[in-house]
């Protein structure tokens, strides 16, 4: 049997395709890494988040991610809460009631303390707390 | 006999590796079993088939060429609104963002604001050629119109895009754009107040300018395109000089 080579067709036929198909990872490539989104700059990295004290008034609070997830620290008299932000019972993110003294979930009304303790509300579990302190005018979460 | 069905089945496997490549490259099922169910072959020759006319030159492209920035514009657009924010707050930031930390956000952003560039280029330079050439004139008169008011849109895509980043020439230069309707005797205070949305520029000129830029303008714009090419199918290209 003579041995016969690769058509001239099918040469050129499976060169388009593989053009085409280059072609198209070039165009999709990019498209598809813009549309996952990036990780946000710097969560993962630091363990321990510094407050300045004067960005932070007694009796406020502010959100910031720490650790991959979204927590809120509440600076008091004497003392500062870090805790998880994330309500325990559909994952909304709960909000510092100045007034009432106390975390809210708008979603469900779930409500806590400082200390991430349930006093009301649908929450099957207390809220997981950080560690957070005053360190020489600034507020530390986290270690250190 | 070994050595004939052995022929045989060289000869099949090399005809599937055909049909999958006749597949892949999509002419084995538009004129396979998409012709058999709908007759497609006959529709897509009749259409695409038209012999060009001798005297068409590459300045006949520029048309073509606005029409291919257009699609890139709607494609790299869309993906621009996945992370942009149209607020004073927080527009500009999310450029930055969109700039600086999204995966390829750079190049979607750079073929955004090069191809809008370009388009207005193009369509000058697809204008002269229908002018240098006569094209406009009559049965070809209204298509020349639907052209012009094509061009009035894109003009208009890049003044409301130029707002969306909110920094300070877009600020500045919306501050001046929308100044120019204010030199207009009697109804010119009153046309300005309507474009920003208020006594300055400000968050609802950006919103305003923002809804134009996204919806409004491409939704007009569908359906001149669609007139102007539905014309320039009907007529046919115009003549040599």
């Amino acid at each position: 049997m003579k041995k016969k080579l690769i058509s001239r067709r099918i040469l050129l036929n499976s060169s388009l395709f593989v053009m085409l198909f280059g072609f198209a990872v070039a165009v999709f490539y990019p498209v598809v890494r813009f549309l996952w989104p990036p990780r946000d700059a710097g969560s993962g990295g630091s363990q321990t988040i510094f407050i300045p004290l004067n960005e932070l008034g007694v009796g406020d609070a502010k959100m910031l991610r720490f650790q991959g997830t979204a927590i809120v620290v509440v600076r008091k008299e004497n003392s500062v809460y870090a805790l998880s932000a994330v309500c325990t019972h559909l994952g909304c993110i709960v909000k510092w009631e100045r007034e009432n003294n106390r975390l809210f979930c708008p979603c469900h009304a779930a409500i806590f303390d400082l200390n991430g303790n349930v006093l009301g509300g649908p929450a099957p579990r207390p809220l997981p707390t950080f560690q957070a302190k005053i360190v020489g005018g600034r507020i530390v979460v986290g270690d250190a | 006999m070994e050595q004939k069905s052995g022929q045989q089945k060289d000869l099949e496997h090399r005809i599937s590796l055909r049909e999958i490549l006749s597949w892949l490259s999509l002419v084995g099922f538009v004129y396979g079993p998409l012709d058999e169910r709908l007759g497609i072959r006959q529709a897509l020759e009749k259409a695409l088939k038209k012999p060009v006319p001798h005297h068409v030159n590459w300045t006949f492209c520029f048309g073509g060429i606005t029409f291919f920035m257009f699609l890139v514009l709607a494609v790299t657009g869309i993906l621009l609104l996945m992370y942009y924010r149209p607020t004073t707050a927080e527009a500009y930031a999310s450029v930055v963002y969109i700039t600086n930390e999204v995966p390829f956000g750079w190049l979607i952003r750079g073929l955004h604001f090069w191809a809008g560039n370009l388009m207005i280029i193009m369509v000058i330079l697809h204008m002269l050629r229908v002018f240098f050439y006569g094209a406009y004139k009559s049965p070809r008169d209204l298509n020349w119109i639907a052209g012009f008011v094509l061009f009035m849109l894109t003009l208009g895509f890049g003044f409301t895009g130029y707002l969306l980043p909110w920094n300070q020439i877009s600020y500045w230069a919306t501050t001046v754009g929308t100044e120019i309707p204010g030199a207009i005797p009697l109804v010119g205070d009153t046309l300005k107040y309507l474009t920003r949305g208020g006594a300055e520029v400000s968050q609802t000129t950006l919103t305003r300018f923002f809804a134009i830029h996204v919806v409004i303008l491409p939704a007009i714009i569908s359906f001149f395109l669609a007139v102007h090419f539905a014309v320039i199918r009907r007529q046919g290209i115009s003549g040599p000089l």
